[in-house]
C-alpha cells in the first residue's frame, strides 16, 4: 500500500516537473559573444494552436532569410500558462538576448517582468495582445514597448460591414464570441458592434463558443430555436463560423443566413467561393512575429518605437478570394 | 415502494421531466419539433462517450483521457479520408478511428493494472500524450474536405430522429444489454464491489478492468466519427473537457465513484438531463456564466442526493435482515 503511494507521488512529481519544463527554450539560445549576430527571444503563447505554429514557422523563415540575428523560440503548455511565461522571459534576460520578442498570455501579469528585462538593456517588443496601457505607463516602459500587431476592432468592423450589405438594415443578428477574457475575443465583439451600430441591424444574442466548433454548432442553434429570424452571424473565428454553418445547413436555412468571420483558414475557403460567408479577415497571423523581429532589429539598431505599430490586415471576400 | 423507486433511476427521470416542464413554460420554442431534434444531435456526442466511461467507472476506474483521444481518432481518421470520394477509404478510415481509441484504451487498462497505478493518473498522462501526439499528427491545423458521404450522414434523419442519434441510441442499447444480460456486465459490477472476491472465485479481474477500458476506447472512436460527420471538420483541439461531462452524465445517473454502483439507463437519462439544461437555459437567454454556475449546480446536487440515497439503500438493508450483503444491491436496468 505504501508503496502504491510513493508511486502515486513519484508519478505526480514527475508530472509537475514536465509542466515546468514546458517552459525552457526549444533550441538552447548561446550567449552571444563579442562580434557574433545578436540573440532574439521569441516568447510565445501555445504551440499547439494553428495560428501560434504558422507565426513561428513564419518567424523562423524570417530570420533564416534575415540571417543575421540568432532565433531562439520559446513556447508555453498552453495559453493561461502565465507562471511559465514569466520564466521563460526571466530566462531570455539571463541568456543576455539582445531582445525579446512576446505575445504575452497575460496583458497586466508579463508587464513587471518586462520591465526587468527593459532594465537590463534588452529590448522588447509586444505582439499578438497588447499589453495594458495603464499597467505600462505606471511601470514606466510605456514609450519603450511598441506593440506591433493587427487592429482586430478595425478588422472585425469591416467584416461585419460586409454583412450589413448582404442582410440589409434592422436584420436580427447574433455574435459568437471567443473565450471571456481573452483580449482579441473582447476586441472582435467590439468590432461586431461596431458595424452592427452603424449599420442599424438588431443584435438579438451574443454567447462565447470557446473558438470552438462543436460548441458554436450547439451555440447557434439553440439561438436559432430561440430566434427563428436571425439573418445574420457574426463569428469571432472561422472555427466557430463552421460550426454555424453547419447548424444553417442542417435547418434548411442555407442561403437565407449569411456569416461574417474571422482568420482566413483555409477550411472556410468554399464557403467564401459559395457566398455563404460573406468576409473573412485575414491579419497575416504568421507574419506578426516575423514584423515583431524586423521592430526588434531597428531597436537593437538604435531606434526607439513606442505605442501601437499597427500591421496589415485584409478584407477577404467572394471577389477576392485566393 | 418509493424508497425502490429513490434507489433507481425513477429520480433522475423524474428530474428530467420536471425539468423539461419548466422549460416548456419558461424558454421559448423549447417544445418543438426542430429544438427536439436540436437537443438529439447535440447530446450525441456525450452519450457516446458516458456509455463506454460507465464501464470504467463501475470497475471502480476512471478515464479522463476520453476527450483528448477523441482529438487523435479524429485526426487519424480525418487525415485519412479528407478529399478521397472511395467507400472502401471511407470505411477504412472509420474502422482506423475505433482502433485508435480501441489501443488508447487498451493502454489505459493495461498500465494501470499492470503496475497497479490508479487509473486516474495514467490517464491524465494520456490526456496529455493523445493531445499532444493529434497536435503534433496535423501541426495543429483543422482538417476539412471531408467525405460528402460522411457529411450526408451527420445532416439526415431517419423517422425524424438525426442519424447520428440512432448510433448513439444503439450503443446505449447494447451497453445496457452487455451489463443486465450478460455473465461479462455480472463480471463487471463485482469486479467494482468486491474485487477481491472475483479474484478468488477465479475470474481475472485485470482482464475485466483492461476490458473496460477498451470499451471506452471505442466508444471514443465512433464519437471521432459522429463529430466529423456533424462538422466535417476534425481538429487536433476538438473534445476538451468532454471527459468531465461524459463522467458528470454517468454520476448525474446514479452512479458511484467508487465502482459497482450504476447503470447504462441511468447514464443515458444523466446525458439527456445535462442536454436539456444547456439547451433550455441556451434559449431562455441565460448568460454563460450563468449557464456553468447552474450546470455545476446541478451536478452537485446530483451527487448529494446519491450520497442520500445510499445512506437510504444502507438503512434499508440493516431494517430487511433478508438482504444478506451491507453493500447495497447493484442497480442493473
Amino acid at each position: 500500500m505504501n508503496k502504491k503511494i510513493v508511486a502515486v507521488a513519484g508519478l505526480a512529481l514527475a508530472l509537475t516537473a514536465c509542466g515546468k519544463e514546458g517552459g525552457t527554450t526549444a533550441e538552447p539560445a548561446a550567449a552571444p559573444k563579442p562580434g557574433e549576430k545578436p540573440g532574439v527571444c521569441l516568447v510565445m503563447k501555445s504551440l499547439a494552436n494553428e495560428f501560434f505554429q504558422q507565426m513561428q514557422k513564419g518567424a523562423e523563415e524570417h530570420a533564416t532569410k534575415r540571417g543575421d540575428l540568432t532565433l531562439s523560440v520559446v513556447g508555453i503548455q498552453n495559453e493561461t500558462d502565465i507562471d511559465n511565461q514569466v520564466a521563460a522571459v526571466e530566462k531570455c534576460v539571463t541568456q543576455q538576448a539582445k531582445a525579446i520578442v512576446i505575445a504575452p498570455a497575460d496583458s497586466r501579469a508579463l508587464v513587471a517582468p518586462l520591465k526587468r528585462a527593459v532594465d537590463a538593456g534588452v529590448k522588447v517588443v509586444n505582439i499578438d495582445v497588447q499589453l495594458e496601457e495603464g499597467a505600462m505607463k505606471a511601470a514606466g516602459i510605456g514609450d519603450k514597448v511598441p506593440f506591433v500587431g493587427p487592429d482586430n476592432r478595425e478588422g472585425a468592423k469591416q467584416s461585419g460591414m460586409e454583412l450589413v450589405k448582404a442582410v440589409g438594415k434592422d436584420a436580427e443578428v447574433v455574435i459568437l464570441e471567443g473565450n471571456p477574457g481573452a483580449a482579441n475575443a473582447a476586441q472582435r465583439k467590439a468590432g461586431f458592434e461596431d458595424a452592427i451600430k452603424e449599420g442599424g441591424l438588431k443584435l438579438v444574442d451574443s454567447k462565447t463558443a470557446h473558438w470552438e466548433t462543436n460548441e458554436a454548432h450547439t451555440v447557434f442553434s439553440n439561438m436559432l430555436t430561440a430566434h427563428p429570424d436571425i439573418k445574420g452571424v457574426l463569428a469571432g473565428n472561422d472555427n466557430m463560423a463552421l460550426g454555424a454553418l453547419k447548424a444553417i445547413d442542417e435547418q434548411g436555412k442555407k442561403g437565407q443566413i449569411k456569416v461574417a468571420s474571422f482568420d482566413n483558414i483555409p477550411a472556410i475557403a468554399q464557403y467564401v467561393k459559395d457566398g455563404t460567408v460573406v468576409a473573412t479577415l485575414d491579419q497575416y497571423g504568421a507574419q506578426q512575429a516575423a514584423n515583431g523581429i524586423d521592430y526588434a532589429m531597428k531597436m537593437i539598431g538604435g531606434e526607439n518605437f513606442g505605442g501601437w505599430q499597427k500591421t496589415e490586415i485584409k478584407l477577404i471576400t467572394k471577389d477576392n478570394l485566393g | 415502494m418509493i424508497k425502490r423507486l429513490v434507489l433507481g433511476e425513477a429520480g433522475i427521470g423524474v428530474a428530467l421531466v420536471v425539468l423539461a416542464g419548466f422549460f416548456v413554460i419558461a424558454a421559448p420554442n423549447f417544445a418543438t419539433e426542430q429544438n427536439l431534434r436540436n437537443i438529439m444531435t447535440q447530446i450525441t456526442l456525450n452519450t457516446v462517450l458516458a456509455v463506454g466511461m460507465t464501464f470504467v467507472i463501475l470497475v471502480g476506474g476512471i478515464d479522463l483521457s476520453v476527450g483528448s483521444a477523441m482529438a487523435l481518432c479524429a485526426v487519424v481518421s480525418g487525415t485519412m479520408m479528407a478529399g478521397s470520394g472511395s467507400v472502401v477509404t471511407l470505411v477504412g478510415a472509420i474502422l482506423v478511428s475505433v482502433l485508435v481509441g480501441a489501443v488508447v484504451g487498451w493502454i489505459n487498462g493495461f498500465v494501470s493494472e499492470q503496475w497497479r497505478v490508479p487509473s486516474f493518473i495514467v490517464t491524465l498522462a494520456m490526456l496529455n500524450v493523445a493531445r499532444g501526439a493529434a497536435e503534433r499528427y496535423t501541426d495543429a491545423a483543422t482538417i476539412y474536405n471531408l467525405p460528402a458521404a460522411l457529411n450526408d450522414f451527420g445532416t439526415i434523419t431517419l423517422l425524424g430522429v438525426p442519424a447520428v442519434f440512432w448510433v448513439a441510441l444503439l450503443l446505449a442499447g447494447i451497453g445496457w444489454f452487455v451489463l443486465s444480460r450478460t455473465v461479462f456486465g455480472r463480471l463487471i459490477y463485482a469486479t467494482g464491489n468486491n474485487e477481491e472476491a472475483v479474484r478468488l472465485s477465479g475470474h481475472k479481474t485485470s482482464r475485466i478492468k483492461i476490458a473496460a477500458f477498451m470499451i471506452a476506447g471505442l466508444t471514443v472512436g465512433i464519437a471521432a466519427v459522429l463529430y466529423m460527420a456533424r462538422l466535417n471538420i476534425a481538429s487536433p483541439i476538438l473534445g476538451q473537457g468532454y471527459e468531465l461531462n461524459a463522467i458528470a452524465a454517468v454520476v448525474i445517473g446514479g452512479a458511484s465513484l467508487m465502482g459497482g454502483r450504476g447503470s447504462m439507463a441511468g447514464t443515458f437519462l444523466g446525458a439527456c438531463l445535462l442536454g436539456v439544461l444547456t439547451n433550455g437555459l441556451l434559449l431562455m437567454g441565460v448568460s454563460d456564466f450563468e449557464r456553468q454556475i447552474i450546470t455545476g449546480l446541478v451536478i452537485l446536487v446530483a451527487v448529494v442526493l446519491d450520497a442520500y440515497r445510499l445512506r437510504l439503500a444502507r438503512k434499508l438493508a440493516v431494517t430487511q435482515p433478508a438482504t444478506k450483503e451491507p453493500v447495497p444491491a447493484t442497480v442493473a436496468s
